[in-house]
């Protein structure tokens, strides 16, 4: 099968979306398939430029390379799962949040913010409901995905778990004395809570961030709250970090601090466990929800800085409970049975 | 129940809109959550009492507020100075324009020849619209060689205001088709509304009206009198009269040029039977409405605007000339007398002889007139509005996809032949037209 898989990115931006279609396309090419990915570049900002992407795609055509049949188009992300395809399937990462449940929220809503975003959310909710079920098959990145597309679209989808990278070489050490969270350093991911929470923890809990930040605003802004808080003995920036380190980072830590706004799914989450580390998360989280049983494999926290301060400074001064959650954690991963192979049953059937 | 934005001139501005909006939200604001966004200096008090005010710059107006509403409502007329500011809100932030003028070159002459001093933009408006034709007769206005009356006929600039709008509400839309200017929104005409006076007031206006029966039988103009009022065409015909000893005419308002109709007055010998009452205080208007005879409410040429005074006229159950043109023409035959513009003169002679051989028919034309407000009904005006509002709102993809449709007309006529454009604009209107409106068998469900 020729397979091509369709995502849209920000140039020079990478996340979690971008592993993911990178494990696809290996995962697709390792069961015999031929498997390429198409990356359309997305702007969201004027929102005005957003209805010209999605007629580009909607004008795109991939049914067949060079006079031979594109066999299977699996469209991942806003806007490029438009691309029309006779056989189509979509294994939804996510919907343009900003035109969903994220429209008002006080960090991350941006359209909110234009005259004329109003009508740019409408016209990409009706392109969503019309297009969407254009495929053959819709399946989704987690239950908090399916849940939102039937919520905001009137769409049925099934949720379809998939390993994160590397998913065989995380490995346990013996944990020392930070807490870590790897992401992408933006509002939505919430660093700024993780660090209100700190300047609140009653033990001397240390919190080490690894990942960029989307603009530079951003980063300048969590680093003066650091120095405001006068926490800077209790931060350390890791910045962007290999695959390698990053799996240290998980070993050698005590547990994962994950507490970001409604994620899809959340890789860190399914990291962490591989780790056999307890991940400390937030009840409006989304994916990590999915996975963390509270007081069994993580905690999870109110929403507030003294909440999740209160979660760090339990976990902090019981190692032993941190390490029994890290464990039934790790256990927890593998009897979902989360594996690329299953991945790509489904979306190839 | 709606969150909506309105935009409109708010008490105590001198704007028969102003009147309106302080008739209309108060409903409004009892079925909706309503925010009157202003950029006055001053609201009357009281008002505020009953509706929340805000206020905004229209060069920066706060989008983030606006846009936690389901729907902006925009009510635009001539007066640059009073509307300007809505304007420059409603063409960025689409919502539903309510046309208070159809005939709308005066307002954007001042707004942008006056206001923002941008005669490129203005000449450049005239082109978009109206071709050549459009820019060569605005640089003619703007020295002079062509009036402001020829250009507001010849060139409304009703597509103008409403471009981008996710609808335009008029109140008629036979005055609207008669412009030729059909919005690519859509439309709806609502019966202009008004609060009749209880009957039991009514019967003490025409027990008043009785007791004052003439001859001399009492005439009388109203309202904001500015030059298409056809004061001339009035003095002149009562003045070539030969019953002219029977009427009575008073004019009451703000007159565009006090001393020329003076003048008039003079050289018509109409001294004795012409007052020129000026603005009347609220306390006088309604001795002067119900003891008056027969109300000429004429306007020519017509901005295309419903008249507040009219309704007025009807609430007193007053007989009314009117000039058979824009919003008037629509009015029903048997509650007014119509007055052809070409045939002023001979038509209000012939109206005025037919009152003095047959008053008790024009007596009873008012009161099928002030029967017709039963058509203008607040509640049921504010229900359609909101009605019309909601159903507009569900079709708001148009407006982008509409914006990048003419983006790709103009892109692609630069750099491909149209005998190789065919497939791709055929391609490219069929995506756009689903983005606009979903696909059929979801619209058919």
């Amino acid at each position: 099968m020729k397979v091509l898989i369709l995502t849209s990115g920000v140039p020079f931006i990478r996340g979690g979306a971008e592993i993911l279609a990178g494990g696809l396309c290996d995962a697709v090419c390792a069961a015999g398939h031929q498997a390429e990915i198409l990356t359309l570049p997305f702007q969201s900002c004027p929102p005005s430029r957003i209805p010209e992407q999605m007629l580009a795609c909607r004008l795109l055509d991939v049914t067949e390379t060079c006079s031979m049949r594109i066999d299977r188009v699996i469209g991942l992300k806003f806007p490029a799962y438009l691309v029309p395809h006779p056989r189509k399937v979509i294994w939804l990462l996510h919907q343009h949040r900003t035109a969903y449940e994220l429209w008002n929220h006080p960090a991350a809503g941006d359209l909110i913010h234009y005259p004329d975003g109003p009508v740019v959310r409408d016209a990409i909710r009706l392109a969503d409901r019309t297009f969407i079920p254009e495929a053959s098959s819709i399946y989704t990145l987690s239950r908090n995905v399916t849940e939102r597309l039937q919520r905001c679209s009137g769409i049925a989808s099934e949720p379809l778990y998939n390993p994160p990278a590397g998913a065989s070489l995380f490995y346990k050490s013996t944990p020392q004395d930070y807490f870590f969270f790897p992401s992408r350093i933006n509002p939505v991911k919430r660093q700024w809570l993780v660090i209100q929470a700190l300047a609140l923890c009653r033990e001397p809990v240390c919190v080490r961030f690894a990942g960029e930040a989307d603009n530079e605003a951003q980063q300048a802004e969590c680093a003066k709250a650091v120095r405001e808080l006068r926490l800077s003995e209790r931060v350390e920036w890791l910045g962007m970090v290999t695959e390698e380190r990053k799996r240290d980072c998980y070993a050698n830590s005590l547990g994962v601090v994950f507490p970001p706004v409604d994620e899809d799914y959340g890789y860190v989450t399914l990291e962490a466990m591989l780790s056999s580390k307890p991940v400390i998360t937030c009840v409006d989280s989304g994916g990590p929800l999915e996975f963390v049983v509270d007081g069994q494999t993580g905690l999870v926290a109110g929403a507030t800085p003294q909440a999740l301060a209160e979660a760090m400074d339990a976990l902090w001064g019981d190692r032993r409970r941190a390490a029994t959650m890290g464990e039934t954690g790790l256990q927890r991963y593998r009897d979902l049975k989360i594996t690329w192979e299953n991945v790509v049953e489904k979306l190839l059937c | 129940m709606l969150k909506i934005n309105w935009f409109s001139p708010l008490p105590p501005a001198h704007s028969g809109i102003a009147y309106y909006a302080s008739q209309i939200l108060p409903v409004l604001a009892g079925r909706h959550e309503v925010v009157a966004w202003t950029d006055q200096d001053q609201v009357a008090p009281e008002f505020s009492e009953m509706v929340t005010v805000a206020r905004y710059q229209p060069a920066n107006p706060p989008w983030r507020a606006l846009n936690d509403a389901d729907v902006s409502i925009y009510h635009l007329g001539n007066h640059g100075g009073i509307h300007g500011g809505i304007w420059q809100v409603s063409r960025r932030h689409p919502g539903i324009v309510v046309l208070h003028d159809l005939c709308l070159h005066d307002f954007f002459a001042m707004v942008f020849l006056r206001t923002l001093e941008r005669p490129d933009l203005y000449l450049a408006t005239l082109e978009r619209w109206y071709g050549e034709a459009g820019r060569h007769d605005g640089e003619a206005f703007r020295s002079g060689g062509i009036g402001a009356e020829t250009m507001a006929q010849r060139f409304p600039l009703t597509r103008e205001a409403v471009w981008g709008s996710l609808g335009v509400i008029t109140h008629s839309r036979s005055a609207l088709d008669d412009l030729r200017e059909k919005p690519a929104s859509p439309v709806a005409a609502l019966d202009f509304p008004y609060t009749a006076t209880p009957e039991a007031r009514y019967r003490g206006w025409l027990a008043a009206r009785g007791a004052a029966s003439g001859p001399p039988y009492r005439l009388v103009v109203f309202g904001y009198l500015s030059r298409n009022r056809r004061l001339g065409a009035l003095l002149e015909a009562l003045a070539g009269l030969g019953e002219r000893q029977q009427f009575r005419l008073d004019i009451c308002g703000q007159l565009w040029d006090e001393s020329h109709i003076r003048m008039e007055i003079d050289r018509l010998g109409l001294n004795a039977l012409v007052n020129l009452r000026g603005f009347l205080p609220d306390g006088q208007v309604e001795q002067e409405l119900s003891t008056a005879h027969l109300a000429v409410n004429l306007r020519y040429p017509s901005m295309g605007e419903a008249s507040l005074s009219q309704m007025q006229f009807w609430d007193y159950g007053l007989p009314t000339l009117v000039t058979r043109t824009g919003w008037y023409a629509s009015l029903p035959e048997d509650a007014i007398a119509f007055v052809r513009p070409e045939h002023e003169v001979a038509d209000i002679q012939a109206h005025l002889r037919a009152f003095l051989a047959d008053p008790a028919a024009f007596r009873a034309m008012g009161e099928r007139g002030r029967q017709a407000l039963k058509k203008h009904d607040l509640g049921n005006y504010v229900d359609a509005m909101v009605q019309f509002a909601s159903s507009a709102v569900a079709l708001s993809p148009r407006v982008p996809v509409l914006e990048l449709a003419g983006k790709i007309g103009h892109d692609l006529r630069q750099w491909l032949h149209p005998a190789a454009s065919d497939y791709l604009l055929e391609r490219a209107s069929q995506e756009l037209f689903t983005m606009c409106v979903g696909k059929a068998d979801d619209r058919d469900s």
